[in-house]
């Protein structure tokens, strides 16, 4: 298998238009619509939103592993040549599932087969996806274990889930994907039913293995903190729909949505001592009704008019920084930000005068979280 | 079924294997849960014979004379304390202990009087064995693929297994078996031109019993096997394994339906052993001379002791039963000993 | 999702509903403005920021709700009020007969033995001249009656002890270690001693279903308890101080419902096929008393004459079509009141 006909940074995966229902007892449920992304090889996106938002449902997608009452109902997801929304049969998705992307999913605890040893549950992997068998298949299965940094392999081999704690067997989890070799990973909150020191070392095996691997990585994720830790780019979901995506720093220091604007202004790193942290009020849309406009509007603490009637179009900020809100059409009167969103700016330009131009990835979005906090 | 119990037994022994293998840890603890477990049911049995021997005692003494009308009530009296009813409990119980230690069921009063209920059971009990495992076989052999389709079916368009499976749950489950057993009875008899009764030579007479008693068992098996698997099926490490691209047909049939089928095993051993005390309606429906029909026949004419023996003998095998059961999950799952729990009933 | 039909809660709904109806989205209010007026801020409202979760969610409706869309159920819920109905009002109908009166041939003082179903007797008569339409109604009023009063007594004394056995963990032991001696003595085994003991008659047959028959609702119920009642929402309920009492009845009860009531529709069925067994075996109901046990018994004697199959084949009928329908009645609505099954 070669992936290298497609340089890193170049897109690999497009999405356009995507809209996807689900059908309850006779009604219609809109979980996503109508959303466009790429995603770039060799980069990772975290993909951003409260429970709901449709995180979950956008990425079972890309695996066909949606539950049987929901449909695409419009739009495509290209990838090499090929549109993913169009596979249908089992073995269509074959070609992709694992080989090409691979998933991680967010309670370890549930994720493995309880009868079986986590050996088996590898190797099962392993002689699907790189014919091996035998003790080339088990050598194959030691040298994951060991990089996903799991000691003794041999021991460990012959194990029972049961026998692992919950980190450990996220690691096995991560073994599992990569042992199908993907060019994809998916990971679907792989942090959110562990505990914080955990959770460092989870992102620190995924870091490096994306590295070693050359993985995409696709990370789903309410957690900002995490991703500061993680992601190259950023996609903010509400309600089913993108609003927001853009490189981690801008995300961070030059966010235009609104919605982007409250959820920051909630994250706990920048609470000002004494006072009552942030938080938006009232509740996400009901996706069982048509969504008029803004999905945020009714939400926002400043709306326009317009907001309940259009939905905005995506507006671009930068080549990489995209975002749907009316704020940015030219007609617009302009709303002043919130408090933490200038805060968070100013410290931007701080640091990029400290450091000079020399800094990017997401290194500064990390430090600048931190020291914003007051 | 021979098969059935050779792969159970294979498979069970190549799981100790390799967990004798892997952790003599582990090893202790499986064991140590199984002797535990051998313990506890020994101390239940203990509990369960000397609530049926209270039990029992209530029954109406005509059932200890074979010809009660003609005795006089000083006779009567004499009899009992020969036979030891008018001590007191306790003293009854150990006596009976004692005896179930030598194999001593008794002697039959009416039904052979004079012979040791032991002999009489030890002659009735293989044809039960007979006609028990091979309904079982059946049982499982169609129940558990008809379990299967009902589940594989439920992601299909148009359930057609799960519907025809469903309908044929609600039937045999809803109708009490003692009005079905009597329709299969007088039309099967009818229609495959066989006799109502039994004949041990004649095997063409063997299939409505048999047929009869695994109608239940395939409903069970398959109702409990399509839940399970559908349970299963929905789980994570299901989606996980089908996000690491293993086929449907690999994920059906080693993970849903091996995982499925660990709870139904408990199950088999007590269904085994339950066929020796065979059907108490379908054998005395057909007269097949066999224990269940023994059991109705012991009571209809009032034959105290050989009741007594059947019914210790009944609650005996119900514990053992239950016993493999729980040792044979502790094989197949290897969670079971080591939380410590029993198996789910 | 935990709004359950308590008063308060019903109120609370009923005003909300009142409330959106008199609500004007911003939507409607906005849409015909012209552009230049578009792009000017707009009011907050909180109201509508909450609008979106609003959910007129009511676990009774959505269990009837469920139901009701279940047409299977349905049309089984109908035959079975039906036949129910039918069973107690037939006594009361004009030209019934007794269903335990023989009956004589007005010419020849015969007693009218084995007749064919015909427009005077609808069902036939039995062996002895007894009418058989008159019997087999009787006879499924006796049969409902114990299996009525056998699921009444197990819904109630199997709940008790279910709830008490899960959520007081000092008895679990103790029930746990009775639940395994008992469980392994055959309910069968216990249905043929008791009736063998003790006289035969309605009473015993009740009694003896009734010994046993709880064991397994008051397991199912624990099992049912232990893993609600460690539910964070409990844990937070008690901290908070509500008596146990309470949280039995409000937290609970709500979700057993669909257990309960599932092993009480099963339970009539149940009960009257353990009759028919213990009166095959001959130490059921007295035979003069019109039972389905009974009536099944009688038409198995004379089964193998094709001419009196009848007697056999209707209360067969009748038997069947009850506990079938009960059958899929109590799945359905046990189904129904499962919250899981109230997406929507």
């Amino acid at each position: 298998m070669d992936y290298n006909d497609i340089q890193k940074g170049e897109t690999l995966i497009s999405i356009k238009d995507l809209t996807f229902d689900f059908t309850l007892r006779g009604q219609t449920l809109h979980a996503l619509r109508g959303i466009s992304l790429d995603i770039k090889k060799g980069e990772s996106l975290a993909i951003v939103g409260e429970s709901g938002s449709g995180k979950s449902v956008f990425v079972s997608n890309l695996m066909g592993l949606n539950a049987q009452n929901g449909h695409v109902s419009g739009g495509s997801i290209m990838y090499r040549g090929l549109d993913l929304t169009k596979l249908t049969t089992e073995k269509d998705w074959s070609e992709i599932r694992g080989r090409r992307i691979a998933m991680i999913m967010q309670d370890p605890m549930t994720s493995l087969n309880p009868l079986k040893t986590i050996g088996w549950q590898i190797s099962e992997a392993v002689e699907l996806h790189r014919g091996l068998h035998g003790d080339e298949a088990k050598n194959a299965v030691y040298e994951l274990l060991a990089d996903v940094g799991i000691s003794d392999p041999a021991r460990r081999y012959k194990q029972y889930p049961y026998e692992f704690s919950g980190g450990m067997r996220q690691r096995v989890v991560i073994a599992i994907a990569l042992a199908c070799k993907p060019e994809i990973l998916i990971c679907d909150e792989p942090t959110t039913a562990l505990d914080v020191t955990i959770q460092a070392q989870i992102l620190g095996i995924l870091r490096r293995l994306q590295e070693k691997y050359e993985l995409t990585l696709i990370y789903i994720t309410h957690d900002l903190g995490v991703v500061a830790d993680v992601a190259d780019f950023v996609a903010v979901m509400y309600a089913g729909d993108i609003v927001e995506v853009g490189s981690c720093n801008e995300i961070f220091y030059d966010p235009k949505h609104p919605y982007t604007w409250a959820l920051l202004s909630s994250l706990p790193q920048l609470g000002i001592k004494g006072e009552q942290l942030y938080s938006i009020e009232g509740t996400p849309p009901n996706l069982f009704y048509e969504v008029h406009g803004d999905a945020f509007a009714a939400r926002n603490p400043h709306p326009l008019k317009i907001d309940f009637v259009k939905r905005p179009p995506m507006f671009e900020v930068t080549p990489t920084h995209f975002a749907r809100t009316w704020l940015l059409d030219p007609r617009s009167p302009g709303v002043e930000k919130p408090e933490h969103i200038k805060r968070l700016n100013e410290k931007y330009k701080e640091l990029m005068k400290k450091n000079g131009e020399s800094v990017s990835g997401r290194e500064p979005a990390k430090t600048a979280l931190e020291g914003a906090a007051i | 079924m021979r098969a059935v119990i050779e792969k159970c037994n294979n498979s069970s022994k190549r799981l100790t294997e390799i967990r004798s293998i892997n952790c003599s840890k582990g090893q202790d603890t499986v064991t140590k849960y199984i002797s535990k477990r051998i313990l506890h049911s020994l101390i239940t049995l203990c509990i369960v014979i000397v609530i049926v021997l209270a039990l029992l005692r209530q029954m109406p003494i005509e059932g200890y004379f074979n010809n009660f009308d003609k005795m006089s009530q000083t006779q009567i009296n004499v009899t009992l304390k020969q036979l030891g009813l008018k001590d007191p409990l306790p003293v009854q119980v150990g006596r009976y202990f004692v005896q179930l230690l030598h194999g001593d069921f008794g002697t039959s009063i009416k039904y052979r009087a004079g012979y040791s209920n032991a002999k009489i059971i030890a002659q009735k009990a293989p044809l039960s064995i007979e006609i028990g495992l091979i309904s079982l076989a059946i049982a499982l052999i169609l129940g558990l693929p008809l379990g299967a389709a009902m589940a594989r079916s439920t992601r299909s368009k148009f359930k057609i297994w799960d519907r025809f499976g469903t309908v044929l749950i609600v039937i045999v489950q809803a109708i009490p078996s003692a009005v079905y057993y009597l329709l299969i009875q007088l039309y099967g008899s009818e229609w495959f031109g066989v006799s109502m009764l039994f004949s041990r030579s004649n095997y063409a007479t063997w299939i409505l019993p048999i047929f009869s008693l695994s109608l239940g068992n395939i409903v069970y098996y398959a109702m409990w096997l399509r839940r399970f698997m559908v349970d299963e099926a929905n789980k994570d490490y299901i989606k996980l394994a089908c996000a690491k691209g293993v086929s449907q047909k690999k994920i059906w049939n080693r993970h849903v339906f091996r995982n499925a089928i660990v709870p139904l095993v408990q199950y088999i051993p007590n269904s085994i052993l339950f066929t020796l005390m065979g059907s108490l309606y379908v054998e005395s429906l057909y007269s097949i001379p066999g224990m269940g029909g023994l059991l109705v026949q012991a009571i209809k004419i009032q034959d105290n002791t050989l009741v007594e023996a059947l019914v210790v003998l009944y609650s005996m095998i119900s514990v053992v039963g239950l016993l493999l059961g729980d040792i044979l999950m502790a094989i197949f799952d290897p969670r079971i000993s080591f939380t410590g729990k029993e198996g789910a009933r | 999702m935990n709004s359950f039909a308590d008063l308060g809660s019903s109120k609370l709904e009923s005003s909300l509903n009142d409330e959106l109806k008199k609500h004007v989205s911003a939507y409607d209010k906005c849409k015909d403005l012209p552009e230049d007026e578009l792009f000017t801020p707009a009011e907050f409202d909180s109201s509508e920021a909450e609008m979106g979760g609003y959910s007129n969610y009511s676990y009774w409706k959505a269990t009837l709700r469920a139901f009701l869309h279940n047409k299977t159920a349905v049309f089984f819920l109908t035959v079975i009020v039906i036949v129910l109905a039918f069973t107690f009002i037939q006594p009361l109908l004009p030209n019934q007969r007794s269903a335990k009166t023989i009956y004589n041939d007005p010419e020849t003082g015969i007693q009218i033995v084995n007749r064919q179903p015909d427009s005077e007797f609808w069902f036939g008569t039995n062996s002895i001249g007894q009418d058989l339409w008159a019997r087999t109604w009787a006879g499924t009023r006796t049969s409902l009656g114990i299996g009525f009063a056998v699921a009444c007594w197990e819904a109630l004394f199997g709940t008790v002890i279910g709830l008490l056995w899960g959520y007081v963990r000092k008895l679990d032991t103790f029930f746990t270690e009775f639940y395994n001696i008992f469980d392994n003595v055959p309910q069968t085994l216990v249905l043929i001693l008791i009736s063998y003991i003790m006289k035969p008659g309605v009473n015993t047959i009740i009694f003896a279903l009734c010994l046993t028959g709880w064991l397994g609702m008051a397991r199912f119920i624990r099992n049912q308890v232990v893993i609600i009642r460690d539910r964070d929402y409990n844990l937070a309920s008690r901290c908070l101080g509500t008596s146990t009492g309470r949280i039995i009845t409000k937290n609970l009860l709500p979700y057993l419902v669909s257990v309960i009531t599932l092993r009480m529709a099963l339970a009539i069925p149940e009960a009257i096929g353990n009759e028919v067994f213990v009166t095959y075996i001959g130490i059921g109901l007295p035979t003069d008393m019109a039972s389905l046990g009974n009536l099944v018994q009688a038409g198995r004697l004379v089964m193998s004459q094709p001419e009196l199959r009848y007697q056999l084949l209707f209360p067969t009928a009748v038997l069947a079509v009850i506990t079938i329908s009960l059958y899929i009645v109590g799945n359905s609505f046990a189904d129904a009141a499962d919250p899981k099954n109230h997406v929507d």
